[in-house]
Protein backbone atom coordinates (compact mmCIF):
# COMPACT_ATOMS: atom_id res chain seq x y z
CA UNK A 1 0.00 0.00 0.00
CA UNK A 2 1.16 3.31 -0.56
CA UNK A 3 1.74 5.53 1.90
CA UNK A 4 -1.26 7.38 2.28
CA UNK A 5 -1.05 11.64 2.12
CA UNK A 6 -1.65 13.06 5.56
CA UNK A 7 -3.19 16.20 5.09
CA UNK A 8 -3.84 18.19 8.37
CA UNK A 9 -5.19 21.33 10.16
CA UNK A 10 -4.39 22.31 13.51
CA UNK A 11 -7.14 24.59 14.99
CA UNK A 12 -6.57 26.04 18.84
CA UNK A 13 -9.84 25.48 20.73
CA UNK A 14 -10.26 29.16 21.62
CA UNK A 15 -10.83 29.76 18.47
CA UNK A 16 -14.07 27.42 18.38
CA UNK A 17 -14.83 28.61 21.45
CA UNK A 18 -13.46 31.98 22.55
CA UNK A 19 -13.06 31.63 26.24
CA UNK A 20 -14.64 34.99 27.36
CA UNK A 21 -18.10 33.52 25.10
CA UNK A 22 -17.86 30.15 27.16
CA UNK A 23 -17.69 32.18 30.35
CA UNK A 24 -20.58 34.59 29.24
CA UNK A 25 -22.68 31.52 28.99
CA UNK A 26 -21.49 29.51 31.95
CA UNK A 27 -22.37 32.86 33.96
CA UNK A 28 -25.65 32.96 32.13
CA UNK A 29 -26.71 29.64 33.67
CA UNK A 30 -25.09 30.17 36.88
CA UNK A 31 -27.68 33.16 37.27
CA UNK A 32 -30.39 31.30 36.24
CA UNK A 33 -29.57 28.07 38.20
CA UNK A 34 -29.68 30.41 41.46
CA UNK A 35 -32.69 32.26 40.39
CA UNK A 36 -34.05 28.60 40.17
CA UNK A 37 -32.90 27.83 43.87
CA UNK A 38 -34.80 30.54 45.27
CA UNK A 39 -38.16 29.96 43.69
CA UNK A 40 -37.20 26.64 45.06
CA UNK A 41 -36.28 27.95 48.74
CA UNK A 42 -39.59 29.89 48.79
CA UNK A 43 -42.02 26.71 46.81
CA UNK A 44 -40.51 25.11 49.80
CA UNK A 45 -41.77 27.54 52.37
CA UNK A 46 -44.82 27.44 50.90
CA UNK A 47 -45.45 23.86 51.88
CA UNK A 48 -43.94 24.11 54.99
CA UNK A 49 -46.58 26.71 56.01
CA UNK A 50 -49.11 24.55 54.23
CA UNK A 51 -48.50 21.42 56.64
CA UNK A 52 -48.39 23.64 59.72
CA UNK A 53 -51.71 24.89 58.88
CA UNK A 54 -53.18 21.60 58.08
CA UNK A 55 -51.94 20.48 61.61
CA UNK A 56 -53.82 24.01 63.18
CA UNK A 57 -56.82 23.10 61.74
CA UNK A 58 -57.41 19.58 62.64
CA UNK A 59 -56.56 20.74 66.10
CA UNK A 60 -58.70 23.86 66.94
CA UNK A 61 -62.14 21.44 66.88
CA UNK A 62 -61.38 19.99 69.75
CA UNK A 63 -62.41 23.17 71.96
CA UNK A 64 -65.06 24.95 71.77
CA UNK A 65 -63.73 28.57 72.24
CA UNK A 66 -59.67 29.36 72.42
CA UNK A 67 -58.53 32.55 73.95
CA UNK A 68 -56.67 34.50 71.67
CA UNK A 69 -55.24 38.20 70.80
CA UNK A 70 -57.19 39.54 68.26
CA UNK A 71 -55.14 41.54 65.92
CA UNK A 72 -56.81 44.67 64.64
CA UNK A 73 -54.90 45.96 62.22
CA UNK A 74 -51.10 45.48 61.89
CA UNK A 75 -49.60 47.16 65.15
CA UNK A 76 -52.80 46.93 67.79
CA UNK A 77 -54.60 43.83 69.43
CA UNK A 78 -57.79 43.14 71.42
CA UNK A 79 -57.79 40.11 73.99
CA UNK A 80 -60.71 37.96 72.59
CA UNK A 81 -62.03 34.24 71.55
CA UNK A 82 -62.10 32.16 68.51
CA UNK A 83 -65.79 30.73 68.41
CA UNK A 84 -67.27 28.30 65.99
CA UNK A 85 -64.28 26.76 66.14
CA UNK A 86 -65.10 24.23 63.50
CA UNK A 87 -65.98 26.85 60.71
CA UNK A 88 -63.58 27.87 58.42
CA UNK A 89 -63.72 30.50 55.76
CA UNK A 90 -61.42 29.07 53.10
CA UNK A 91 -60.10 31.75 50.10
CA UNK A 92 -60.76 29.92 46.96
CA UNK A 93 -59.28 32.58 45.00
CA UNK A 94 -60.56 35.34 42.72
CA UNK A 95 -62.43 36.37 45.77
CA UNK A 96 -64.07 33.79 45.63
CA UNK A 97 -64.90 31.78 49.45
CA UNK A 98 -66.07 29.15 50.87
CA UNK A 99 -67.23 28.15 54.21
CA UNK A 100 -66.38 24.75 55.23
CA UNK A 101 -65.32 22.08 58.25
CA UNK A 102 -62.09 21.44 59.90
CA UNK A 103 -62.23 18.25 57.71
CA UNK A 104 -63.12 19.51 54.63
CA UNK A 105 -60.57 22.50 54.94
CA UNK A 106 -57.91 19.53 55.95
CA UNK A 107 -58.89 18.00 52.79
CA UNK A 108 -58.52 21.30 50.37
CA UNK A 109 -55.61 22.26 51.49
CA UNK A 110 -53.78 19.09 51.29
CA UNK A 111 -55.13 19.48 47.56
CA UNK A 112 -52.84 22.67 47.50
CA UNK A 113 -49.61 20.88 48.94
CA UNK A 114 -49.75 17.93 46.34
CA UNK A 115 -50.08 20.85 43.61
CA UNK A 116 -47.10 22.54 45.54
CA UNK A 117 -45.16 19.87 45.71
CA UNK A 118 -46.00 18.95 41.87
CA UNK A 119 -44.35 22.15 40.96
CA UNK A 120 -41.15 21.54 42.91
CA UNK A 121 -40.42 18.26 41.05
CA UNK A 122 -40.95 20.64 37.87
CA UNK A 123 -38.65 22.70 39.24
CA UNK A 124 -35.47 20.09 40.54
CA UNK A 125 -36.05 18.66 37.12
CA UNK A 126 -35.11 22.59 35.28
CA UNK A 127 -32.41 22.70 37.82
CA UNK A 128 -31.18 19.32 36.34
CA UNK A 129 -30.94 20.57 33.42
CA UNK A 130 -29.21 23.61 34.40
CA UNK A 131 -26.26 21.94 36.08
CA UNK A 132 -26.05 19.86 33.46
CA UNK A 133 -25.26 22.41 31.52
CA UNK A 134 -23.39 24.43 34.10
CA UNK A 135 -20.95 21.76 34.17
CA UNK A 136 -20.81 21.38 30.22
CA UNK A 137 -19.77 24.93 29.58
CA UNK A 138 -17.02 25.02 32.85
CA UNK A 139 -15.22 22.01 31.15
CA UNK A 140 -15.56 23.42 28.17
CA UNK A 141 -13.85 26.53 29.39
CA UNK A 142 -11.24 24.68 31.29
CA UNK A 143 -10.56 23.51 27.81
CA UNK A 144 -10.09 26.23 26.41
CA UNK A 145 -7.96 27.88 29.12
CA UNK A 146 -6.13 25.03 28.70
CA UNK A 147 -5.27 25.78 25.09
CA UNK A 148 -6.53 22.59 23.84
CA UNK A 149 -5.87 22.02 20.13
CA UNK A 150 -7.95 20.64 17.49
CA UNK A 151 -6.01 18.52 15.51
CA UNK A 152 -7.65 17.43 12.06
CA UNK A 153 -5.55 14.69 9.90
CA UNK A 154 -6.80 13.45 6.54
CA UNK A 155 -5.44 10.57 5.47
CA UNK A 156 -6.49 9.29 1.83
CA UNK A 157 -6.09 5.34 0.78
CA UNK A 158 -6.61 3.71 -2.49
CA UNK A 159 -10.18 4.09 -2.19
CA UNK A 160 -9.66 7.42 -1.78
CA UNK A 161 -11.60 7.75 1.41
CA UNK A 162 -10.73 10.26 4.23
CA UNK A 163 -10.38 9.83 7.84
CA UNK A 164 -10.31 12.62 9.82
CA UNK A 165 -9.45 12.29 13.24
CA UNK A 166 -8.83 15.10 16.03
CA UNK A 167 -6.71 15.40 19.23
CA UNK A 168 -5.71 17.88 21.22
CA UNK A 169 -1.72 18.98 21.35
CA UNK A 170 -1.78 18.62 24.76
CA UNK A 171 -3.40 15.03 24.40
CA UNK A 172 -6.00 16.05 26.57
CA UNK A 173 -9.59 14.43 25.57
CA UNK A 174 -11.77 17.11 23.90
CA UNK A 175 -14.97 17.40 25.62
CA UNK A 176 -18.02 15.06 24.63
CA UNK A 177 -19.30 18.53 23.40
CA UNK A 178 -16.10 19.55 21.45
CA UNK A 179 -15.64 16.14 19.81
CA UNK A 180 -19.21 16.54 18.34
CA UNK A 181 -18.35 19.84 17.50
CA UNK A 182 -15.31 18.23 15.42
CA UNK A 183 -17.19 15.80 13.77
CA UNK A 184 -19.63 17.80 12.42
CA UNK A 185 -16.77 19.62 10.77
CA UNK A 186 -15.17 16.46 9.96
CA UNK A 187 -17.93 15.22 8.58
CA UNK A 188 -18.12 18.27 6.40
CA UNK A 189 -14.67 16.84 5.39
CA UNK A 190 -15.14 13.81 4.55
CA UNK A 191 -17.50 11.96 1.79
CA UNK A 192 -21.00 12.25 3.22
CA UNK A 193 -22.06 9.50 1.76
CA UNK A 194 -18.94 7.26 2.93
CA UNK A 195 -20.28 8.71 6.24
CA UNK A 196 -23.70 7.80 6.00
CA UNK A 197 -23.05 3.87 5.34
CA UNK A 198 -20.42 3.75 7.43
CA UNK A 199 -22.75 4.92 10.29
CA UNK A 200 -25.42 2.72 9.40
CA UNK A 201 -22.72 -0.36 9.88
CA UNK A 202 -21.92 0.89 12.85
CA UNK A 203 -24.98 1.19 14.65
CA UNK A 204 -25.59 -2.51 13.19
CA UNK A 205 -22.76 -3.63 14.65
CA UNK A 206 -23.25 -1.80 17.50
CA UNK A 207 -26.02 -3.42 18.38
CA UNK A 208 -25.00 -6.68 17.77
CA UNK A 209 -21.95 -6.37 19.82
CA UNK A 210 -24.02 -5.13 23.00
CA UNK A 211 -25.58 -7.46 22.70
CA UNK A 212 -22.56 -9.99 22.69
CA UNK A 213 -21.08 -7.83 25.19
CA UNK A 214 -23.25 -8.45 27.73
CA UNK A 215 -22.67 -12.06 28.95
CA UNK A 216 -19.35 -12.57 27.44
CA UNK A 217 -15.70 -12.07 28.42
CA UNK A 218 -14.39 -9.47 26.36
CA UNK A 219 -11.30 -10.87 26.31
CA UNK A 220 -12.38 -13.74 24.22
CA UNK A 221 -15.16 -11.70 22.08
CA UNK A 222 -12.78 -9.55 21.57
CA UNK A 223 -10.01 -11.86 20.37
CA UNK A 224 -12.35 -14.02 18.23
CA UNK A 225 -13.56 -10.79 17.01
CA UNK A 226 -10.25 -9.17 16.07
CA UNK A 227 -8.73 -12.50 14.50
CA UNK A 228 -12.21 -12.97 11.94
CA UNK A 229 -11.79 -9.07 11.11
CA UNK A 230 -8.80 -9.39 10.47
CA UNK A 231 -9.33 -9.34 7.00
CA UNK A 232 -12.00 -7.27 6.35
CA UNK A 233 -13.15 -3.75 8.25
CA UNK A 234 -16.21 -4.87 9.08
CA UNK A 235 -14.70 -7.11 11.50
CA UNK A 236 -12.54 -4.44 12.56
CA UNK A 237 -15.94 -2.40 13.24
CA UNK A 238 -17.57 -4.79 15.02
CA UNK A 239 -14.21 -5.06 17.71
CA UNK A 240 -14.69 -1.65 18.36
CA UNK A 241 -18.35 -1.72 18.60
CA UNK A 242 -17.35 -4.27 20.79
CA UNK A 243 -14.82 -2.58 22.17
CA UNK A 244 -17.23 0.24 22.75
CA UNK A 245 -19.83 -1.98 23.95
CA UNK A 246 -17.20 -3.30 26.54
CA UNK A 247 -16.33 0.02 28.04
CA UNK A 248 -19.29 1.35 27.70
CA UNK A 249 -20.47 -1.31 29.82
CA UNK A 250 -17.72 -0.82 31.97
CA UNK A 251 -19.29 2.50 32.48
CA UNK A 252 -16.37 4.43 31.29
CA UNK A 253 -16.81 6.88 28.64
CA UNK A 254 -14.18 8.51 26.63
CA UNK A 255 -14.69 10.19 23.56
CA UNK A 256 -11.58 8.75 22.59
CA UNK A 257 -12.02 5.29 23.75
CA UNK A 258 -14.74 5.06 21.46
CA UNK A 259 -12.47 6.04 18.47
CA UNK A 260 -9.67 4.18 19.78
CA UNK A 261 -11.94 0.68 19.60
CA UNK A 262 -12.74 2.19 15.69
CA UNK A 263 -9.00 2.34 15.23
CA UNK A 264 -8.66 -1.03 13.38
CA UNK A 265 -5.14 -2.31 13.26
CA UNK A 266 -4.83 -5.80 12.77
CA UNK A 267 -1.82 -7.90 13.38
CA UNK A 268 -1.24 -11.31 14.18
CA UNK A 269 1.06 -10.70 16.81
CA UNK A 270 -1.37 -8.08 18.27
CA UNK A 271 -3.81 -10.14 18.70
CA UNK A 272 -2.41 -12.13 21.11
CA UNK A 273 -1.46 -8.89 22.90
CA UNK A 274 -4.58 -7.72 22.88
CA UNK A 275 -6.37 -9.76 25.16
CA UNK A 276 -4.22 -8.44 28.02
CA UNK A 277 -4.09 -5.34 26.62
CA UNK A 278 -7.27 -5.07 26.56
CA UNK A 279 -7.61 -5.83 29.94
CA UNK A 280 -5.35 -3.55 31.24
CA UNK A 281 -7.07 -1.41 29.11
CA UNK A 282 -10.21 -1.90 29.94
CA UNK A 283 -9.31 -1.43 33.94
CA UNK A 284 -6.99 1.54 33.40
CA UNK A 285 -9.58 3.29 31.25
CA UNK A 286 -12.25 3.06 34.43
CA UNK A 287 -9.81 3.96 36.29
CA UNK A 288 -8.46 6.70 34.32
CA UNK A 289 -11.54 8.09 32.36
CA UNK A 290 -14.80 10.03 33.71
CA UNK A 291 -18.03 9.05 32.59
CA UNK A 292 -18.95 10.27 29.65
CA UNK A 293 -21.65 9.83 27.31
CA UNK A 294 -20.41 6.63 25.25
CA UNK A 295 -23.14 6.32 22.91
CA UNK A 296 -22.40 9.85 22.02
CA UNK A 297 -18.99 9.51 21.62
CA UNK A 298 -19.57 6.49 20.36
CA UNK A 299 -21.69 8.14 17.26
CA UNK A 300 -19.27 10.94 17.22
CA UNK A 301 -16.44 8.36 16.42
CA UNK A 302 -19.01 7.14 14.02
CA UNK A 303 -18.65 10.58 12.20
CA UNK A 304 -15.01 10.35 12.68
CA UNK A 305 -15.05 6.57 11.51
CA UNK A 306 -16.65 6.81 8.26
CA UNK A 307 -13.68 8.58 6.34
CA UNK A 308 -11.11 5.61 7.64
CA UNK A 309 -10.46 3.63 4.91
CA UNK A 310 -10.83 -0.16 5.44
CA UNK A 311 -7.98 -1.81 6.19
CA UNK A 312 -6.07 1.04 6.85
CA UNK A 313 -4.38 1.79 9.97
CA UNK A 314 -5.49 4.51 11.77
CA UNK A 315 -4.04 7.72 10.66
CA UNK A 316 -4.78 10.14 13.39
CA UNK A 317 -5.55 9.52 16.87
CA UNK A 318 -7.70 11.23 19.02
CA UNK A 319 -6.15 11.24 22.68
CA UNK A 320 -8.42 11.54 24.67
CA UNK A 321 -7.33 12.24 28.61
CA UNK A 322 -9.50 14.13 30.91
CA UNK A 323 -7.54 16.35 32.01
CA UNK A 324 -9.33 16.60 35.48
CA UNK A 325 -7.60 12.70 35.60
CA UNK A 326 -4.25 13.11 36.25
CA UNK A 327 -1.68 15.56 35.44
CA UNK A 328 0.87 12.99 34.92
CA UNK A 329 -1.33 11.34 32.65
CA UNK A 330 -0.98 14.50 30.64
CA UNK A 331 2.86 14.28 31.20
CA UNK A 332 3.20 11.04 30.04
CA UNK A 333 0.34 10.77 27.43
CA UNK A 334 2.50 12.75 24.54
CA UNK A 335 5.43 10.47 24.94
CA UNK A 336 2.85 7.26 25.55
CA UNK A 337 1.26 8.61 22.08
CA UNK A 338 2.66 6.06 20.01
CA UNK A 339 2.83 3.24 22.55
CA UNK A 340 -1.49 3.85 23.24
CA UNK A 341 -1.70 3.58 19.51
CA UNK A 342 0.33 0.11 19.22
CA UNK A 343 -1.85 -0.80 22.67
CA UNK A 344 -4.72 0.39 20.54
CA UNK A 345 -4.08 -1.83 17.93
CA UNK A 346 -4.00 -4.85 19.51
CA UNK A 347 -7.31 -4.83 20.18
CA UNK A 348 -8.36 -3.90 16.34
CA UNK A 349 -5.75 -6.12 14.97
CA UNK A 350 -6.19 -6.35 11.35
CA UNK A 351 -9.16 -4.42 11.24
CA UNK A 352 -9.85 -1.04 9.33
CA UNK A 353 -8.99 1.45 11.90
CA UNK A 354 -12.27 3.80 11.85
CA UNK A 355 -12.12 6.18 14.29
CA UNK A 356 -9.51 7.51 16.29
CA UNK A 357 -7.31 6.08 18.90
CA UNK A 358 -8.10 6.41 22.67
CA UNK A 359 -4.56 6.73 24.05
CA UNK A 360 -4.63 6.03 28.19
CA UNK A 361 -1.30 7.11 29.63
CA UNK A 362 -1.10 3.83 31.82
CA UNK A 363 -2.26 1.53 29.39
CA UNK A 364 0.70 2.88 26.89
CA UNK A 365 3.10 2.82 29.58
CA UNK A 366 2.28 -0.98 30.06
CA UNK A 367 1.90 -1.69 26.17
CA UNK A 368 4.89 0.47 24.97
CA UNK A 369 7.44 -1.94 25.44
CA UNK A 370 5.52 -4.72 23.57
CA UNK A 371 4.01 -2.49 20.88
CA UNK A 372 7.05 -0.28 20.47
CA UNK A 373 9.00 -2.81 19.00
CA UNK A 374 5.82 -4.14 16.48
CA UNK A 375 5.99 -0.57 15.13
CA UNK A 376 9.15 -0.20 15.22
CA UNK A 377 9.94 -3.50 13.46
CA UNK A 378 7.53 -2.98 10.71
CA UNK A 379 8.57 0.60 9.75
CA UNK A 380 11.10 3.28 10.55
CA UNK A 381 11.18 5.67 12.26
CA UNK A 382 7.88 6.93 12.88
CA UNK A 383 6.72 10.87 12.95
CA UNK A 384 4.88 11.88 16.02
CA UNK A 385 1.58 11.31 13.93
CA UNK A 386 0.53 7.70 15.30
CA UNK A 387 -1.27 7.28 12.13
CA UNK A 388 1.60 6.97 10.05
CA UNK A 389 2.80 3.97 12.67
CA UNK A 390 -0.13 1.66 12.52
CA UNK A 391 -0.69 2.20 8.69
CA UNK A 392 2.88 0.93 8.67
CA UNK A 393 2.04 -1.90 10.94
CA UNK A 394 -0.55 -2.94 8.94
CA UNK A 395 1.01 -3.82 6.21
CA UNK B 1 -7.35 64.40 24.60
CA UNK B 2 -10.03 62.50 23.11
CA UNK B 3 -9.37 59.43 24.53
CA UNK B 4 -8.61 61.71 28.00
CA UNK B 5 -11.74 62.46 27.96
CA UNK B 6 -13.64 59.16 27.18
CA UNK B 7 -11.89 57.50 29.82
CA UNK B 8 -13.43 60.84 32.73
CA UNK B 9 -16.60 60.80 31.12
CA UNK B 10 -16.90 56.46 31.53
CA UNK B 11 -15.66 57.26 35.41
CA UNK B 12 -18.41 59.73 35.92
CA UNK B 13 -20.66 57.53 33.96
CA UNK B 14 -19.47 54.57 36.43
CA UNK B 15 -19.78 56.76 39.65
CA UNK B 16 -23.21 57.41 38.81
CA UNK B 17 -24.52 53.70 38.07
CA UNK B 18 -22.72 52.26 40.72
CA UNK B 19 -22.66 54.31 43.72
CA UNK B 20 -25.11 57.06 43.56
CA UNK B 21 -27.92 55.06 42.25
CA UNK B 22 -27.91 52.33 44.47
CA UNK B 23 -27.70 54.60 47.04
CA UNK B 24 -30.98 56.44 45.73
CA UNK B 25 -32.96 53.25 45.38
CA UNK B 26 -32.04 52.12 48.41
CA UNK B 27 -33.25 55.71 50.47
CA UNK B 28 -36.32 55.49 48.69
CA UNK B 29 -36.49 52.05 49.79
CA UNK B 30 -36.23 52.87 53.59
CA UNK B 31 -38.39 55.92 53.16
CA UNK B 32 -41.08 53.72 51.85
CA UNK B 33 -40.97 51.59 54.75
CA UNK B 34 -41.92 54.28 56.80
CA UNK B 35 -44.30 55.61 54.66
CA UNK B 36 -46.19 51.94 54.94
CA UNK B 37 -45.52 52.43 59.09
CA UNK B 38 -47.08 55.46 58.86
CA UNK B 39 -50.16 53.97 56.79
CA UNK B 40 -50.86 51.57 59.15
CA UNK B 41 -50.56 53.88 62.83
CA UNK B 42 -53.25 56.42 60.84
CA UNK B 43 -55.79 53.46 59.98
CA UNK B 44 -55.59 52.15 63.50
CA UNK B 45 -56.50 55.49 64.63
CA UNK B 46 -58.99 55.76 62.40
CA UNK B 47 -60.89 52.18 63.44
CA UNK B 48 -60.34 53.20 66.87
CA UNK B 49 -62.17 56.53 66.54
CA UNK B 50 -64.66 54.76 64.85
CA UNK B 51 -65.19 52.09 67.65
CA UNK B 52 -65.55 55.57 69.77
CA UNK B 53 -68.26 56.89 67.91
CA UNK B 54 -70.18 53.79 67.53
CA UNK B 55 -69.62 52.78 70.71
CA UNK B 56 -68.72 49.35 69.76
CA UNK B 57 -67.85 46.76 73.14
CA UNK B 58 -68.49 43.85 70.92
CA UNK B 59 -66.66 42.26 67.52
CA UNK B 60 -67.06 39.48 65.47
CA UNK B 61 -64.00 39.37 62.99
CA UNK B 62 -62.67 36.69 61.40
CA UNK B 63 -59.12 35.71 62.16
CA UNK B 64 -56.51 34.99 59.20
CA UNK B 65 -55.39 31.54 60.44
CA UNK B 66 -52.07 31.71 57.28
CA UNK B 67 -52.73 31.05 54.07
CA UNK B 68 -56.13 32.92 53.70
CA UNK B 69 -58.15 30.73 56.24
CA UNK B 70 -59.84 32.30 58.17
CA UNK B 71 -62.47 31.64 61.56
CA UNK B 72 -64.70 33.81 63.54
CA UNK B 73 -63.28 35.74 66.98
CA UNK B 74 -65.24 37.43 69.17
CA UNK B 75 -64.25 40.65 70.94
CA UNK B 76 -66.16 40.55 74.23
CA UNK B 77 -64.80 43.51 75.60
CA UNK B 78 -63.40 46.26 73.24
CA UNK B 79 -61.67 49.00 75.97
CA UNK B 80 -58.58 47.32 76.32
CA UNK B 81 -56.37 47.22 73.18
CA UNK B 82 -52.95 46.15 73.04
CA UNK B 83 -50.68 48.70 70.63
CA UNK B 84 -47.66 47.60 69.86
CA UNK B 85 -45.34 50.41 71.05
CA UNK B 86 -42.11 48.86 69.27
CA UNK B 87 -39.10 46.56 70.20
CA UNK B 88 -41.87 43.79 70.36
CA UNK B 89 -43.60 45.38 73.64
CA UNK B 90 -47.21 45.59 73.44
CA UNK B 91 -49.09 47.85 75.87
CA UNK B 92 -52.41 47.99 77.26
CA UNK B 93 -54.07 51.04 76.41
CA UNK B 94 -57.72 52.60 76.46
CA UNK B 95 -59.56 54.16 73.87
CA UNK B 96 -58.10 57.48 74.52
CA UNK B 97 -54.51 56.45 75.80
CA UNK B 98 -53.99 54.31 72.39
CA UNK B 99 -55.26 57.73 70.69
CA UNK B 100 -52.50 59.90 72.22
CA UNK B 101 -49.61 57.59 71.90
CA UNK B 102 -51.03 56.70 68.22
CA UNK B 103 -50.49 60.53 67.68
CA UNK B 104 -46.95 60.69 69.57
CA UNK B 105 -45.99 57.98 66.72
CA UNK B 106 -46.93 59.42 63.79
CA UNK B 107 -45.48 62.77 64.41
CA UNK B 108 -42.14 60.68 64.73
CA UNK B 109 -42.84 58.65 61.70
CA UNK B 110 -43.05 62.02 60.13
CA UNK B 111 -40.00 63.74 60.98
CA UNK B 112 -38.49 60.51 59.58
CA UNK B 113 -40.04 60.49 56.54
CA UNK B 114 -38.81 64.03 56.30
CA UNK B 115 -35.12 62.88 56.84
CA UNK B 116 -35.47 60.25 53.81
CA UNK B 117 -36.66 62.56 51.60
CA UNK B 118 -33.90 65.23 52.41
CA UNK B 119 -31.69 62.49 51.71
CA UNK B 120 -33.27 61.14 48.62
CA UNK B 121 -33.22 64.91 47.41
CA UNK B 122 -29.33 64.99 48.59
CA UNK B 123 -28.83 62.09 46.28
CA UNK B 124 -30.73 63.03 43.40
CA UNK B 125 -28.98 66.51 43.52
CA UNK B 126 -25.49 65.01 43.19
CA UNK B 127 -26.76 62.37 40.06
CA UNK B 128 -27.79 65.75 38.45
CA UNK B 129 -24.07 67.43 39.18
CA UNK B 130 -22.32 64.25 37.81
CA UNK B 131 -24.32 64.32 34.93
CA UNK B 132 -23.75 68.19 34.20
CA UNK B 133 -20.02 67.52 34.38
CA UNK B 134 -20.33 64.65 32.22
CA UNK B 135 -22.37 66.84 29.39
CA UNK B 136 -20.08 69.77 29.72
CA UNK B 137 -17.12 67.63 28.85
CA UNK B 138 -18.97 66.35 25.47
CA UNK B 139 -19.84 69.68 25.29
CA UNK B 140 -23.25 69.01 24.21
CA UNK B 141 -25.20 72.36 24.71
CA UNK B 142 -27.12 73.23 27.26
CA UNK B 143 -30.51 72.10 28.19
CA UNK B 144 -32.63 75.13 28.30
CA UNK B 145 -34.90 75.19 31.68
CA UNK B 146 -38.44 75.81 31.05
CA UNK B 147 -38.98 79.57 31.84
CA UNK B 148 -42.20 80.75 32.46
CA UNK B 149 -43.31 83.10 29.97
CA UNK B 150 -42.40 86.84 30.50
CA UNK B 151 -45.27 89.47 30.12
Amino acid sequence: MGKPEVKGTVTPLSSMFPPEEVQKAAKLVEEKLSEKRNEMSQLKEFIADNTSLINLVQKLPDELHHDIMVPFGKAAFFPGRLIHTNEFLVLLGESYYADRTAKQTVDILKRRGKSLMSKVDALKAEMQDLKAEASFFDSTASEVAEDLVEIREYEEDNSNQSESQSGPTELESPTLAETDHKMDSKMGASKDDEYARLMSRLEELEKEELAAENGEIDEDEDEDEDEDANATETDGDENELTEAAFHRKKDEGYSSLDHGQRFSESQPTRQLQQSKGKEAMREEISNKYNHQDLTNQFSCTGLTAEPLTKGEMSCGRIIHQDKMLNPSVNASVPSENKPVQTSKSKFDSSKAFTGSIVEHTENLEKKTPGQNTTPSESSGSKPSKPVSRFKMQRK
Amino acid sequence: MDSLRQEKIHKFEEFVDRRLKPDLVRAIAERDKVFDQQKIFSDLRKNIENLEKNSVTNLRTLVNLGSEVYMQAEVPDTQRIFVDVGLGFHVEFTWSEALKFISLREEKLERQIEEYTRLIASIKAQIKLVCEGIRELLQIPEEKTVEGRVF
